[in-house]
């Protein structure tokens, strides 16, 4: 039986008698019969809010009605424009525009801010009331939304988008009165919160309070540029807004690959992630699995030293990591020895190259034709927000990729898969944007952290500013020491770019410790470590004066190389000895910071601060408990730990080498690949080869603190009887 | 969800994060939808509150009578001492304006209180003492009007039982004249009976006792000395309408009504009076008294009904009104504790008697708080028709130190202020609606000479502005401009064209807003304007205040 069409009612809007059905509201009566009212907070797919109080109407009552919500009856007689409502109206947007930052993004960037076009209108230029003197502030923290809270006037469109229409409950109003304001579910920044960005709320937003972020400076490769409603056919853009696809339209394509075609390769710079659509690829090291050794080729004095490539069976260092696993770039590790895994459907690799910019951590090679879709990071970040992708992503991490990723970390090779198994539903896949805390010093601790993309600065605060005590990355874990002790977080973990941990309950945490006594053991030996280690930088600290020292940076250090230029003839007999130690490539550069009568010579620091290690796509540099700085076999050669050392103390250094020809597969060509290297302190030796080459006795290697103290106190005591 | 924030609140001290993300996943309500809520209500706080945290009051009877000083004490005794020890802030209306200064220390509430004194407890509290308990008066003042003269017998509830004559009482409330004591004054008898034939599964009978505009005190000392008078009323609207379901929603500063209404339920419930088969027959009625989260909006009866929902409490557009779409979206009568209060009087009495207890031609009696500049203030019981001049005089002992009458406010600030010459108009409906003002709620705040009525406009505008919800454009921005207009003008800075701005704003929000509040916040100023505009002028054209209290800020660049 079909419903009956409700009963039709007459009223008068501007003099024109109108025909509409029962329950049409004023404004919709209106609108159909061709009298247009003007509003702000209300659009057609939402339901009506009256809160802006632009499209009010006299209906001749002591007040006016809210047109967008209040329903026509029958014999009402609506007035839309008479000079006191338009007066009224005026006020209202005179009102908005007095803290209205005009132009604001949305009319700069497309011109079409609802708000200036009402005052365009109504010949508003200068509000002549006050501005408002207190910020509402920037949110700048989502990749591909921007967020400006002074350009937000409360319309609550972007809330009924978020809530109402995609049903995810981030957005609602926040505090009360001119205080109030819009805020992502506990007022958190964009970025932090549960936002999947789904873009409904910015195509929603009238003004420039939510608008599209572009991504500039990247370009993407060839492909097909997919329209809106292709996407939207894939599951995993499932309620994603179609109008903010389409703003993004050019940031996704679908690429084909023939089978063995190569997709990326390993030390690339890239900006882009691919998805498998269709099709296998494998993903494996080019590189060779070895590490760069020195070694003295004739015993005596003089002796020239030789670097190789030397693998982990023939040259075991000592505490060198005995991973079984490597880490990569994509959903799944690969086994040392043998560094290939395969990808298949539903798979993302080239996350951390395309947030973070960092170098391919490995080559990706169709193994079948393939069908992928390559992004850029804005369309990345839409996925990983959307929770039908989250969705599979995770599953697909907790079936293939929570054993290897568990395992890359030696403490937990004695985990027996039954344990695996407990834990596989258990853990929680956590996100993190830059900047954003993971575990505050101080705070009761509930949980243990897996790294699984992107890097953790822990720092210490103490009186006076942060103390860095560790970077860690992919393979990395923290949180174990307050499980441990049961005492509260002795540190703090914050995530530096766009970081993914594995969250394992401080209940699971116990059960494993319970269960793996092993576990245990080396969990407690570690965080000893850590906190001895800790403990011993902030005594080393404490004890130095610190004025113009830290100025130079140099306190940063661990261990410098300092020429005495006293004595120091410049007759550069310590570059050549390294350069002659090292293969002809010098670690060293005879030129640096002054200090006092002290050149600083350029070579490895060991920083406390060591940005080398922010950003290794395979996190195969690390530092030695002596804080010596180690590249572990899988370096590719990227160069990013050169790049980033401020110090240029990382060289790149070539090695010849047998490779796949790409042209021909199956046959090996030969090629050149680098590998990173930083100043070892020749350790083969009994001291480097610069100290002991130098013939004038000028350089040293030092302890900062404990060397330079001396030289300090001295000047500072001198300053102080001056002054 | 209130209960749980105040668990939590009660816990910590405030609402930790992780403590509301808990919460979410335990109550099953996103974490978004939490944080507005409490984010909403001043009653909650989302950082950890100061050790000692003085609020005090700074609206219009503690403005007159020592609030704005007390707080200039305050902030000179603890100048440079940290925010997380000591804070100082405003608060709205304490609904203490009868002993005027009143400050809460820790949410608990000082009334009658000096600076140097408030000092040495704030100084005896940060070196570990312990809270003052605060004078509590549990004496009572029998009513004229209370019929039961001290000890009910519910026989308004008993009768019905027995008659079911629910078409008698709605004739009886119809023909009194009663309406809505809580500023409206919409018909009582015509609102149950819209409740009674409105459609609906579910109905309820809510009581408004959430006054919180400044001056309006009167509800407190009805439930305080006659509870019995306000439950029964809420009962027989129940058995008029055929709700089952009462709530009391009482403001989170009334503890001592509360528990007096706690008392009075009880005894119901044991007397049969509430609950299941009431006094034996086939009639249910459930009471519960429900503890504002606070904030003056919630007195707006939509957004009364919101926060018993558990949302922020913002107006909702109307229509369609309670009375159809209420609670739950059910049919809802929602009556003030005075109109309950005398509903049950009228039933019991009779309409003759009610109508009798005016005077001069006015009909009824009713219950007015008298504050600010008088010697006795205090909430009276007088008869309608009394003249504002007897009131002050008569009733709350003259204005302070024999000064004479410059203004009054008949009904805090949403009434406006009238000049010293209409004092005589009696306390009518329909005498101040003439006026241009209303009887509203009996909130009489008087203003002796010497007082700038411009520095009482301001005070009254940011009064709202400070309990704006927030939700529709002209009251948020509006009362937040007004207030920076009316600010400059008091600090000698206003511009020729400001008069007209501030008539186009008046309209806009009078016209515009979506509830009573951003529809009333114009009504202060526009008053002073119309009986004091050689005050307004003054310091408009002159840039000075007559009064000398308004302090002339330097001219700056």
């Amino acid at each position: 039986m079909s419903s009956r069409p409700a009963p039709e009612i007459q009223l008068t809007i501007d003099g024109k008698q109108v025909l509409v059905p029962a329950g049409t509201t004023i404004f919709d009566a209106a609108r159909v019969n061709g009298i247009p009212i003007p509003t702000l907070c209300h659009q057609q797919n939402e339901n009506p809010v009256g809160v802006c109080r632009v499209c009010v109407v006299d209906v001749g009552q002591r007040v006016y009605a809210a047109s967008c919500i209040r329903q026509a009856e029958a014999g009402m007689t609506v007035k839309t424009a008479t000079e006191q409502v338009q007066g009224a109206r005026h006020t209202l947007i005179e009102l908005l525009m007095s803290d209205h930052p005009a132009p604001c993004a949305r009319q700069l960037h497309s011109g079409d801010c609802e708000l200036e076009h009402l005052a365009a209108v109504a010949g508003i230029s200068e509000p002549r009331f006050p501005r408002r003197t207190t910020p509402r502030g920037k949110d700048d923290s989502s990749a591909v939304i921007a967020v400006d809270h002074e350009s937000c006037i409360l319309c609550d469109r972007c809330i009924r988008g978020c809530d109402d229409i995609r049903h995810n409950w981030v957005l609602a109003r926040r505090g009360k009165g001119y205080q109030a304001g819009i805020a992502f579910d506990n007022n958190l920044p964009m970025g932090g919160s549960s936002c999947v960005s789904c873009g409904e709320c910015m195509v929603s937003c009238p003004t420039g309070a939510l608008t599209n972020k572009r991504v500039v400076g990247t370009e993407l490769g060839q492909g097909d540029v997919l329209d809106p409603a292709e996407l939207l056919h894939l599951p995993i853009f499932e309620n994603v807004s179609g109008t903010f696809l389409e703003l993004n339209q050019k940031a996704v394509v679908k690429r084909r690959f023939r089978a063995g075609e190569i997709i990326c390769r390993e030390g690339d710079f890239g900006s882009t992630a691919f998805y498998i659509l269709e099709g296998k690829a494998e993903v494996f090291l080019s590189s060779p699995i070895a590490h760069v050794k020195t070694q003295g080729s004739s015993s005596g004095f003089f002796s020239r030293l030789k670097s190789m490539l030397s693998a982990r069976e023939e040259d075991s260092r000592s505490e060198e990591s005995y991973r079984p696993f490597i880490p990569i770039d994509a959903s799944v590790d690969l086994p040392y020895d043998n560094p290939i895994a395969g990808l298949g459907p539903g798979d993302l690799f080239g996350e951390m190259t395309c947030m973070s910019y960092y170098p391919r951590s490995a080559t990706v090679r169709a193994k079948t034709d393939c069908v992928m879709l390559e992004m850029l990071r804005n369309v990345l970040d839409i996925l990983q927000r959307n929770k039908t992708f989250r969705a599979q992503l995770e599953c697909n991490y907790r079936a293939r990729a929570l054993d290897s990723h568990l395992r890359s970390v030696p403490i937990f090779a004695p985990l027996t898969k039954d344990f695996v198994d407990h834990l596989r539903d258990r853990v929680e896949l956590m996100r993190f944007s830059p900047g954003q805390v993971i575990c505050r010093q101080g705070d009761a601790a509930d949980s243990f952290y897996l790294i699984r993309i992107g890097f953790v600065k822990v720092s210490e605060e103490k009186l006076g500013g942060e103390l860095v005590l560790a970077y860690l990355a992919r393979g990395g874990y923290f949180g174990e020491i307050a499980l441990l002790t049961g005492s509260p977080r002795t540190a703090t973990c914050t995530a530096l770019d766009h970081v993914e941990v594995v969250r394992i309950s401080a209940e699971d945490f116990q059960l494993m410790l319970d269960k793996f006594p092993d576990v245990r053991h080396s969990l407690e030996a570690t965080a000893h470590e850590r906190l001895e280690e800790n403990r011993r930088r902030t005594i080393r600290t404490e004890n130095v004066p610190v004025d113009q020292f830290l100025a130079q940076g140099l306190m940063e250090a661990q261990s410098l190389l300092v020429l005495d230029l006293d004595r120091c003839t410049r007759c550069d007999q310590c570059v050549r000895a390294c350069a002659d130690a090292h293969d002809g490539v010098s670690r060293l550069v005879r030129e640096g910071l002054r200090f006092d009568k002290y050149l600083v010579a350029t070579s490895c620091r060991q920083c406390r601060d060591p940005l080398c290690m922010v950003g290794c796509p395979v996190g195969s540099i690390r530092r030695r408990n002596t804080l010596e700085v180690i590249i572990e076999d899988w370096c590719i050669g990227c160069g990013l730990c050169a790049n980033n050392c401020p110090y240029g103390n990382i060289n790149l250094h070539p090695f010849p080498v047998e490779v796949d020809d790409p042209a021909h597969p199956g046959r090996r060509i030969a090629s050149v690949k680098v590998k990173a290297t930083s100043c070892d302190l020749c350790h083969d030796h009994a001291e480097p080869s610069c100290v002991y080459a130098c013939p004038h006795d000028a350089a040293h290697r030092v302890n900062p603190p404990e060397f330079f103290a001396n030289i300090i106190q001295p000047q500072s005591a001198a300053t102080k009887a001056r002054s | 969800m209130f209960d749980e924030l105040r668990g939590i609140q009660h816990e910590f001290g405030y609402l930790p994060p992780d403590q509301l993300r808990r919460l979410a996943a335990k109550i099953d309500v996103p974490l978004s939808q939490i944080h507005a809520v409490a984010s909403f209500y001043p009653h909650f706080q989302l950082t950890p509150p100061p050790q000692v945290d003085v609020r005090v009051c700074a609206d219009m009877s503690c403005h007159l009578r020592g609030g704005v000083e007390v707080k200039a004490a305050l902030e000179q005794a603890f100048r440079g001492a940290s925010p997380e020890a000591v804070s100082i802030r405003d608060v709205s209306c304490l609904g203490r304006c009868d002993q005027a200064p009143a400050i809460s220390i820790n949410d608990r509430i000082y009334c009658n209180v000096q600076g140097e004194h408030t000092a040495a407890v704030v100084k005896d509290l940060l070196s570990g003492g312990a809270l003052p308990e605060p004078a509590r008066e549990r004496r009572r003042t029998p009513l004229v009007s209370d019929p039961y003269k001290g000890s009910s017998n519910y026989s308004v509830v008993r009768r019905f039982v027995e008659t079911r004559d629910w078409a008698g009482i709605v004739a009886t409330l119809k023909a009194s004249g009663l309406r809505g004591m809580g500023g409206a004054g919409f018909p009582t008898g015509s609102k149950w009976e819209i409740v009674r034939n409105a459609p609906g599964k579910e109905k309820y009978i809510v009581c408004n006792a959430d006054e919180s505009e400044p001056g309006t005190i009167k509800d407190r000392f009805v439930m305080e000395n006659a509870p019995w008078l306000v439950i029964e009323g809420m009962i027989t609207a129940g058995l008029v309408t055929g709700a089952r379901r009462g709530i009391l929603y009482i403001r989170h500063e009334y503890e001592n009504p509360k528990e007096i209404l706690r008392e009075e339920i009880d005894r119901c419930y044991r007397e049969g009076l509430l609950g299941a088969r009431i006094l034996g027959s086939d009639l249910s009625f459930d009471l519960e008294i429900f503890v504002s989260p606070g904030g003056y909006i919630c007195g707006e009866e939509s957004a009364l009904l919101e926060a018993i929902e558990g949302k922020r409490a913002e107006p909702r557009n109307k229509p369609p009104f309670p009375g159809t779409n209420g609670l739950w979206n059910q049919p809802t009568a929602i009556n003030n504790v005075e109109t309950f209060a005398f509903a049950t009087v009228i039933l019991v009495r009779g309409v003759e008697w009610f109508k009798s207890q005016g005077k001069s031609g006015s009909a009824g009696v009713k219950f007015v708080g008298i504050s600010g500049d008088v010697n006795r203030p205090g909430i009276f019981e007088v008869p309608m028709g009394t003249k504002y001049s007897e009131l002050i005089q008569d009733y709350a002992g003259g204005v302070l130190d024999g000064r004479a009458l410059l203004g009054f406010a008949p009904s805090g600030p949403s009434s406006g202020y009238l000049p010293a010459s209409m004092a005589d108009l009696p306390l009518d409906w329909n005498a101040l609606a003439a006026a241009g003002s209303m009887v509203g709620s009996g909130a009489i705040v008087v203003c002796g000479e010497g007082r700038c009525m411009l520095d009482m406009a301001l005070n009254a505008v940011r009064f709202y502005r400070n309990e704006s919800c927030g939700k529709c454009v002209p009251c948020r921005v509006g009362s937040q401009k007004m207030v920076e207009m009316l600010t400059g003008w008091t600090e000698g800075r206003a511009s020729d064209s400001d008069l007209q701005l501030l008539s186009e704003l008046s309209f806009a929000m009078k016209l515009t807003s979506i509830c009573g509040l951003g529809q009333i916040v114009p009504a202060p100023i526009q008053s002073v304007l119309k009986h004091f505009p050689q005050v307004v002028d003054e310091h408009v054209k002159n840039r000075r205040c007559p009064a000398g209290v308004c302090v002339p800020k330097r001219e700056t660049a």
